[in-house]
């Protein structure tokens, strides 16, 4: 009987590349678009926790104190080795942030200085998306600034041009220069008319020696909402291990975002059962009609004396190997494709529609070995699950019938 | 029924249903087939031949009567039986050939062979033995649509004869034959039944078949009209 079902296959292999292909093309479909699908709610967790980090250390009841001074963590190293303590993965990224004034030749703004460490993961993918003119700062350079386009326009400086920053009332010089050595074009305006970066040890300096308002938790790595647990319980972990400092999760800095993931949860389930009648249709339809066309050959074979149970376990073997090779093919040209595109994609004519949402519009794809599991099992069940029928059509009928039947 | 009775067909009947059209296409046909009998059923277009000959050959259902086979009713078989039935026991060669599109003349010959699970080897030399008895082992390795009617009607009767059947049902398995094969075919089919026994039916209209027939059976309307024995010469 493989014989039979091998020979029927090889001699025929057009029509086995078309339902084979179809089948390959359905699981190949699915992949890219359990993918692209992750992609874009996974791209909104990106793009806040690459912001925010994963969790936030400040002091308690941070967001009821207007003082500077009140702000500060001041044992800077302690706190970060009882954070490092806990959160043994992951980058921890202290950020001093100073109100200042900042002045050019003849205008100033006030803003907020941002000083903080830049982990190398963290620092390549802010730069590589960034950075437009100039280079960024080094790790402990004491006098580099680099600042959004919008604010260099803003104070009338360009790239090697001087700055001050004035932060009266801190414990710090409470002035400095510093030489512009990078611009940034960011893509939310706002923020880039907004932003100036130096080093932590210059913010430091500047106004609050040994001093952060906080330790953000990156997690590079995790870049998957359904990944997400890990995060949640080393937030937990590190509320006990640091009981006299706020800790916060990103879902507890971001509870808009959090609602709307968890709608986004279900829309995508109705759009997933849409998706997946249309290409299991597209299965269907090809190899039902493939077989219902051959119903007068297995009445042939089964007028020779063949078995309707033999027809069926030939028809029901060829479409286990048909769907098994296409989905096999589709699967794995799938993967080369998220493989591709997990390192960052653009929709192309929506990276405006993007931006104008404050969203880094490079997506990176991701999948997840259940969702790979379930496009490939899918595809394979429904295409042995469409030749049943016409194997039970062909066996059913007296074999004249069968000889005469036509779809 | 009487001793040497291979076939005995009791009062069969066939109505097809085609949408509200009824087609009464035998209409109570009685006819006994004795063992080693050369049996040609004639009668003209649309008198019941194939229809009569597939319910001999447990292909389809009667509407009502019974056909024997050898002392056992085969025309209530269930569907696994009468594919037994029709593996070991009958050898049937179709009016429209009915060959296998993806398999080779060689192959279509030996199919019956191999749904009995003999050895590729052994399969494949009876049915090169059989293709050759036709004249048409040259064209052993050709597809069906390779091959005219006639080489194709050929390799439906060696499919036939490869399995070596003790009764062979035949729709017309001269219809398309010139008259240099189509002798041929009609001494091989002599031979086999003068020297191994072996019973044939089948339909025919072919002057030269009726020749030699050791019976001839004529068919109307789904009715036999004439049922007579011949003395050959
Ligand atoms: N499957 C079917 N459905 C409906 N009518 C049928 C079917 N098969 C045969 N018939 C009808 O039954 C009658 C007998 O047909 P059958 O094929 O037995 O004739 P035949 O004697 O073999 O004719 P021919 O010499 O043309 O082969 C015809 O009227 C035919 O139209
Ligand atoms: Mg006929």
């Amino acid at each position: 009987m493989l014989t039979l079902a091998w020979r029927n296959l090889w001699r025929q292999r057009r029509r086995s590349l078309v339902t084979a292909g179809a089948v390959g093309v359905v699981v190949f479909l699915s992949i890219w678009y359990y993918s692209i699908g992750g992609a874009s709610v996974n791209s909104l967790y990106q793009n806040l926790t690459e912001t925010t980090g994963h969790i936030q250390v400040h002091v308690p009841n941070y967001r009821d104190l207007r003082e500077f001074q009140t702000l500060l963590i001041r044992n800077e190293q302690s706190v970060r080795e009882r954070v490092n303590a806990t959160v043994n993965q992951g980058e921890v990224v202290g950020v001093l942030e100073v109100s200042a004034l900042l002045s050019g030749e003849d205008r100033s703004r006030g803003i907020v200085l941002v000083g903080q460490d830049w982990p190398e993961q963290i620092r390549r993918r802010f730069v590589d998306q960034n950075l437009s003119a100039g280079r960024f700062l080094e790790a402990d350079e004491l006098s580099g600034i680099v600042l959004g386009e919008s604010l260099a326009r803003a104070l009338k400086v360009g790239l090697g041009d001087e700055v001050y920053a004035y932060a009266p009332g801190t414990d710090g010089y409470g002035a400095a220069a510093y030489t512009v050595i990078g611009l940034l074009d960011l893509l939310d305006a706002n923020i880039e008319a907004r932003s100036a970066y130096i080093s932590l040890p210059a913010a430091q300096e500047l106004a609050a020696p040994d001093a952060v308002t906080r330790f953000e938790v990156h997690f590079p790595e995790i870049r998957r909402v359904d990944e997400d647990q890990g995060v949640q319980l080393i937030s937990a972990d590190l509320k006990a291990a640091l009981p006299d400092y706020s800790v916060e999760s990103w879902r507890d800095l971001d509870p808009t975002l959090v609602q709307m993931l968890e709608i986004l949860g279900p829309m995508m389930n109705i759009v997933n059962v849409i998706f997946f009648v249309l290409a299991g249709l597209l299965v269907v339809n090809t190899v039902y009609l493939g077989l219902m066309e051959r119903i007068h050959e297995f009445g042939v074979i089964i007028s020779l004396g063949a078995s309707g149970r033999k027809v069926m376990g030939m028809i029901t073997l060829e479409s286990v190997l048909l769907c098994i090779t296409g989905a096999a093919v589709g699967a794995v040209s799938g993967l080369a494709l998220v493989a591709r595109l997990a390192q960052g994609f653009t929709f192309p004519g929506l990276q405006e529609y993007y931006a104008s949402f404050g969203m880094n519009p490079i997506l990176y794809a991701s999948i997840t070995p259940q969702q790979v599991f379930f496009s490939v099992g899918f595809a394979i069940a429904t295409g042995i699950l469409a030749a049943l029928w016409p194997a039970s059509v062909a066996s059913r009928l007296e074999p004249v019938e069968a000889m005469r039947f036509t779809a | 029924m009487s001793q040497g009775n291979v076939y005995s067909v009791k009062n069969l009947k066939k109505i097809y249903h085609t949408g509200e059209v009824k087609t009464q296409a035998l209409s109570g046909v009685n006819l006994d087939i004795h063992q080693g009998e050369f049996t040609a059923i004639a009668g003209p277009s649309g008198s019941g031949k194939s229809t009569l000959l597939h319910l001999m050959g447990a292909l389809d259902e009667p509407s009502e009567g019974e056909v024997w086979l050898n002392s056992t009713r085969i025309d209530n078989l269930n569907k696994v039986d009468s594919a037994q039935l029709r593996l070991w026991n009958i050898g049937f060669v179709f009016q429209a050939y009915n060959l296998i599109p993806v398999l080779t003349a060689l192959e279509n010959a030996a199919f019956v062979l191999e749904l009995r699970g003999l050895s590729k080897k052994e399969r494949e030399a009876k049915a090169l033995e059989a293709l050759k008895a036709l004249d048409m082992a040259e064209y052993a390795d050709r597809k069906p649509n390779q091959l005219s009617g006639g080489q194709q009607q050929r390799v439906a009767v060696a499919r036939a004869l490869a399995a070596d059947p003790r009764i062979i049902l035949a729709d017309e398995p001269t219809a398309n034959l010139d008259s240099k094969t189509g002798h041929a075919l009609i001494d091989h089919m002599l031979r086999l039944n003068k020297e191994q026994g072996i019973t044939f039916v089948f339909s025919t209209h072919d002057p030269r078949l009726l020749e030699h027939v050791s019976r001839l059976v004529q068919l109307e309307d789904g009715q036999i009209v004439s049922d007579e024995v011949l003395q050959l010469a």
